[in-house]
């Protein structure tokens, strides 16, 4: 059970000799990311189990609207030699299809479900991955992408409730109006820029 | 023989949370097995995307409810390394103490647990008493009992009060003094041994498949694959302890675990408590006020030994006040689903509430 | 396969050794307060008196109990209420709050039935009037009643306080982002400017501290759009920041540098720290707009849409104020200067180490390129006469301000060396511009300057360096009948001064200007020993027994402007009435009996830079509700329709202390 920084370069060359990495990053001495092909992924995670890295600690994904593209995620580490691995790959997002990894890593099995679930993402070869798991009788798109809105979807499947006293004293002098539309209209003279 | 159906939980001593474990039984046998979560999904992670960094700390413990800190510590740590911020040193140690106290906590609660599918309730009242006081330290240095909402990113919400260390040390003695007396009601007891020894063995190659950690791992591979010892996080590499283990992992195997566990963290505490500096204990996440605090982008995964095993959070930052995504790995997501469609069947109806116990199943965790 | 051995029946009997062990559980009745066990007793079919005992548990110290609110300290800001993950907390409005700068007539309400106790709300508070308190019981059957309006009170009790922040807890920055200055040794040397403004990255920081709690906004005498821009720092979105700004202070770049800043001293922040550079951070937005940017503000060249014209006397801050926004409202202005450069007090009363001649360039060649005829060099009563104004025009704007030194009677004053603050300064600025040379400027060695106000500053300070120039050492000492700590001059005048190497002598009353064969050689002082009468009335007393004397080969003296009247005709002269110096007229600057004629700036309000802006403004409205019905108008674009909406609905109302309110 030792970690070094060798451990990461063993990785790292290990990954770059028989991957084409489009990007790698070593986020500390126990963690690394690396960005594959989407095809790449399965035979990534056979090389990884057979070099230690038995355990198969998270599966989810990213959703990227803008790109078009839904990131997923594995992580997979080696107890061992005390190393985290991060693989990202990017599907399409209009028909995301990811082939399961269960033959590679069986505890992938509920991950998949829920990534099906909440994403919408499809994973032939795990049998299972289109039952229903956590969200009973969900009638709208994967929660987890971020177009939808929960707001906009408590708001229309509950109804609000207004407590009996509001506690407000106010009269014709009220300012707030007269802020509100104030505040409004600054802001609609806002020209983008980012945060 | 004919095949029945039968819900174990949501409401059945034995469950922890709200969660079933659906069954197809004959006789006692258990043919088929699923965990029914869903009952406790309150959309966090969703929920988090929507919280500013700051502001998410009142999110984040509610992931487990009653192993709060793991969660915040799991997301501080991903958020300093995401913002590269260095935590003072004295936040370390009070991290620890929070962390270790959580951990005597709730393996106390799943000892006390273990008292109620096997009736014998005295345990759990004693074990659930012990807990009662950890909970009024916690409230002491955090403000409250359960969602303590306390470790941040950059540190912790507020020093240590005057005086608390006198109030923790009483406890461990306590504690320690009444460790005997534990084992000699739980697992020393013959009538409960009856019920758990060799009981639902989880073997090496088991392991392996459903991804288990934890007490589950270490119970089975006979290694101290514990994430304090393997990655230590915040100064576990500062204090000595050792890891428990054992090559024969069945529900007495893992309780037994459990406990010794507990010697470890009264003795980390202690250290702790002996070692720790002086100075702040908190640095701010950035220039601003905190809602205008900012985290670089990046996609971290920062893991945490809870008691169920290794706890992840996987953080997604795009520049913004706003996480862009939080995936919580919950550590008992591995036994808790995986576990028992794949591991439950071929036991005993009563075991299924002992498989849960043991191996530390939290269902809030597993819907999030 | 098991690897447990045999174990004995027997074993069970070493635990008979716990039988006379003590329970250690915790007896029910401990856990409710009083008002709970009764409320549990009444809701219970069985009634037994043991019920109604209870023997609460006092919570730790650091308790996060339900909230308590002192609505004394309290400024309804709201930063709570942005911060509540859960949306527990919602701001109300209470007008029966008594009306104040730096605060909001709101106060939170905390629905419980969503909180979450976090304590971000307390945290974040930046009076630190919100707290949590130890109290941690409440029921009722009602969820109505779960929602509570926190007062110093919890339900009416006094109770112990829990959850307070302290250094550690506080999710403010109170500690402004350093502005680099120019070095003390060199900027007395030269007139070249001492704030050096924020770089982005510091000025994104300095904008990250805004809570955008608005409570600034009511105290800026144009309301500007204060927190809106900020944030557009701090999203780097300079364009849509400078749009804002343009909305209503058509004087940014001047108004970055030397305006009074009273949105700093009402800021939220400042309650508890240092305000946030509201001033620099305008300055900010202005410095790094490029030029072409501007031309993004004002959407189309704005035409003469309507047909009626409107003459301004006096290019300062009031009148440019109105013609701006006459301009932008579809008016033809004309703006007549008696000197030779636009800006008035700006350019001619502010030195320039405050005030460089580029910024106030940068501004005023914004509002001549939406079309603002300025007509320099043009004295009204001199070059061009009033009554020609009169019958050109169909609105006169007044914004001459306070020129006219105002003198300082006491034995001595009628010397050639005692000076005049707005005799001085228009010279400085000239020198500084390269219009009168070093020796054109007679400033002796040592000198004393009276008064406590920024002019007097601007005195000293300029003094000093032209000395610094002459001689190579400065000799500068002020005297105010002000203390140290009550002058009305700017924190930052006093400090920076006093780092120039003035002398201070505050706190007492000039009574004689010393002389010796026809020069000057110092000022007698009385201390001061109040200022003001028992009836509010200035009425200086003095000490003649603390009498000192301080040597000075001149004396300036800087105790206040008074207005020049003189162009006005006699005739009009008597339909106007004069109010100490001022002239009268409605909220809208128009003078009572002369409906043509609008007044703004000093000679109206005063006092300051920013109000005279406000006054125009204002003024513009009053001449806009006077003219638009019986002029003629053509159609118009949507976009100017827009521009003349929000240059009314932007009007700006009176701070709470232009109103008095303190």
């Amino acid at each position: 059970m030792t970690n070094s920084m060798s451990n990461v370069g063993r990785i790292n060359t290990l990954m770059g000799k028989n991957f084409s990495l489009i990007d790698a990053k070593i986020i500390d001495q126990y963690q690394v990311s690396y960005v594959l092909k989407k095809d790449d992924i399965h035979r990534a995670l056979s090389v990884l189990k057979s070099n230690g890295f038995r355990q198969l600690s998270y599966l989810s994904c990213v959703d990227w609207p803008n790109d078009h593209e839904i990131e997923m995620v594995y992580i997979v580490m080696n107890w061992d030699e005390a190393l985290h691995i991060q693989l990202h790959a990017r599907i399409d997002r209009d028909n995301p299809v990811m082939d399961s990894i269960l033959p590679i890593y069986p505890g992938a099995k509920y991950y998949e479900r829920e990534a099906h679930e909440f994403f919408g993402v499809a994973f032939p070869g795990n049998p299972d991955y289109d039952k229903q798991l956590i969200l009973e009788g969900w009638d709208d798109i994967p929660p987890m992408r971020k177009d939808f809105d929960p707001r906009a979807y408590s708001d229309k499947k509950f109804t609000k409730r207004d407590p009996k006293e509001n506690f407000e004293v106010t009269d014709k002098t009220s300012k707030r109006p007269r802020q509100e539309r104030r505040e409004e209209r600054a802001n609609n003279l806002r020209t983008g820029g980012k945060k | 023989m004919r095949e029945l159906k039968l819900f174990l939980g949501p409401q059945h001593p034995g469950m922890h949370g709200n969660a079933a474990v659906h069954m197809y039984v004959e006789g006692d046998i258990i043919k088929k097995s699923y965990l029914l979560p869903g009952m406790l999904h309150r959309g966090f992670e969703k929920g988090m995307e929507r919280h500013s960094w700051i502001n998410n700390i009142s999110l984040i413990p509610r992931v487990c409810v009653v192993e709060p800190d793991i969660n915040e510590m799991a997301f501080a740590q991903g958020v300093e390394l995401l913002a590269g911020i260095e935590v003072p040193e004295r936040a370390h140690y009070i991290r620890m103490i929070i962390l270790e106290l959580a951990r005597i906590s709730i393996h106390m609660m799943a000892y006390g647990g273990l008292g109620s599918p096997t009736g014998n309730y005295t345990l759990m009242y004693h074990a659930h008493a012990d807990r009662n006081t950890i909970l009024n330290i916690f409230e002491k240095i955090t403000g409250h009992r359960v969602y303590h909402q306390y470790i941040v990113p950059g540190g912790v919400r507020k020093d240590l009060p005057k005086g608390i260390e006198e109030d923790i040390h009483a406890f461990l003695d306590s504690l320690e003094s009444r460790y005997e007396e534990y084992r000699d009601l739980g697992i020393e007891n013959p009538s409960l041994l009856k019920r758990i020894k060799d009981t639902i063995m989880l073997p090496e190659e088991v392991v392996w498949d459903l991804g288990v950690t934890g007490v589950g791992m270490r119970s089975a591979v006979n290694k101290p694959y514990d994430l304090r010892k393997v990655k230590p996080y915040a100064r576990y590499d500062q204090v000595d302890f050792e890891i428990p283990v054992s090559s024969y992992s069945d529900a007495r195997a893992r309780v037994d675990i459990k406990l010794k566990e507990v010697v470890q963290s009264i003795s980390i505490i202690r250290q702790a408590l002996e070692k720790m500096p002086t100075g702040p204990v908190r640095v701010p996440l950035g220039r601003g006020q905190s809602m205008r605090w900012t985290v670089p982008s990046g996609s971290v995964y920062s893991t945490v030994e809870s008691s169920r095993g290794e706890f992840g959070y996987f953080i997604v930052s795009d520049g913004k006040t706003h996480p862009y995504r939080v995936g919580v790995r919950g550590a008992s997501y591995p036994q808790g689903l995986l576990g028992i469609e794949k591991y439950l069947p071929g036991t005993r109806i009563d075991d299924a509430a002992l498989w849960v116990d043991t191996m530390g199943v939290c269902s809030p965790e597993i819907d999030r | 396969m098991s690897k447990y051995r045999f174990e004995s029946i027997f074993n069970s009997w070493r635990h008979l050794k716990y039988v006379l062990k003590k329970p250690i559980t915790i007896p029910f009745n401990h856990i409710f307060t009083k008002k709970n066990a009764g409320y549990l007793h009444d809701n219970s079919i069985i009634k037994t008196k043991d019920k109604l005992i209870s023997h609460p548990r006092v919570a730790a110290d650091n308790m996060r109990g339900f909230h308590t609110n002192d609505w004394e300290e309290c400024i309804g800001c709201g930063t709570c209420e942005d911060i509540c993950p859960t949306e527990a907390i919602t701001m109300v409005e209470r007008m029966d709050v008594k009306e104040q700068a730096g605060a909001h007539q709101a106060r939170p309400v905390i629905d419980y039935g969503r909180c979450c106790f976090c304590a971000l709300c307390v945290d974040t508070c930046t009076t630190s009037s919100l707290k949590m308190s130890k109290e941690y019981v409440y029921a009722d059957s009602d969820p109505d009643e779960f929602v509570i309006m926190p007062e110093a009170l919890w339900l009416g009790e006094q109770v112990e306080d829990g959850w307070v922040k302290d250094e550690t807890s506080d999710l403010l920055d109170l500690k402004r982002v350093e502005m680099e200055h120019a070095d003390i040794d060199d900027r007395k040397q030269s007139f070249v400017e001492i704030v050096r403004g924020y770089s982005k990255e510091y000025a994104k920081q300095e904008a990250a501290r805004c809570v955008e709690c608005n409570v600034c906004t009511s105290s800026c005498p144009v309301q500007m759009h204060i927190p809106q821009y900020i944030k557009a720092i701090w999203e780097d979105d300079i364009e849509g920041g400078l749009r804002q700004i343009y909305e209503t202070n058509p004087l940014p770049g001047v108004c970055g540098r030397v305006c009074t800043h009273n949105c700093e001293t009402s800021c939220a922040i400042a309650v508890r720290g240092e305000a946030i550079a509201i001033r620099w951070l305008k300055r900010y937005i202005i410095d790094s707009a490029p030029t072409d940017m501007y031309n993004a503000i004002i959407n189309e060249p704005v035409s003469e849409v309507i047909d009626a014209s409107v003459a301004i006397v006096g290019a300062g801050p009031a009148g440019l104020g109105a013609a701006y926004y006459l301009k932008v409202m579809g008016y033809k202005v004309d703006v007549y200067e008696e000197m030779p450069l636009a800006g008035g007090v700006m350019r001619y009363g502010i030195p320039a180490y405050r005030l460089p001649d580029e910024a106030i360039d940068k501004d005023i060649d914004f509002i001549k390129s939406i079309g603002v005829n300025i007509h320099t060099n043009t004295r009204v009563g001199k070059d061009i006469t009033y009554d020609q104004l009169e019958t050109d025009y169909d609105a006169i704007f007044l914004g001459t301000g306070f020129f006219k030194p105002r003198g300082l009677n006491i034995k001595g004053s009628d010397h050639e060396d005692v000076i005049g603050a707005m005799e001085f300064l228009p010279k400085v600025r000239d020198f500084e511009r390269g219009k009168l040379s070093l020796s054109d400027i007679d400033v002796k060695e040592s000198i004393v300057v009276i008064g406590g106000g920024d002019v007097a500053f601007d005195v000293a300070r300029s003094a000093t360096r032209l000395q610094m120039l002459k001689y190579g050492k400065s000799d500068v000492k002020l005297t105010s009948l002000e203390n140290e700590d009550a002058l009305p001059a700017s924190m930052d005048e006093y400090i920076e001064g006093g780092e120039e190497g003035i002398e201070f002598h505050c706190g007492n009353g000039p009574q004689e200007i010393m002389q010796k064969n026809g020069q000057v050689t110092g000022l007698r002082l009385w201390e001061c020993l109040c200022i003001f009468d028992t009836e509010g009335k200035f009425n200086p007393e003095f000490d003649q027994d603390c009498e000192k004397i301080i040597e000075g080969k001149q004396v300036y003296i800087a105790i206040g402007q008074s207005p020049d009247y003189e162009y006005i005709p006699n005739q009009l002269k008597e339909k106007i009435t004069f109010e100490r110096g001022k002239i009268k007229a409605d909220e809208f600057g128009q003078v009572e009996g002369v409906e043509k004629l609008f007044v703004g700036g000093d000679i109206l309000r005063g006092p300051d830079l920013i109000s005279g802006v406000a006054d125009g403004h204002r003024s513009a409205q009053g001449i806009d509700a006077f003219l638009y019905e019986n002029a003629k108008k053509e159609k118009v674009s949507k976009n100017i329709k827009e521009m003349r909406l929000y240059a009314k609905e932007n009007t700006p109302e009176f701070t709470p202390k232009q109103k008095g309110i303190k």
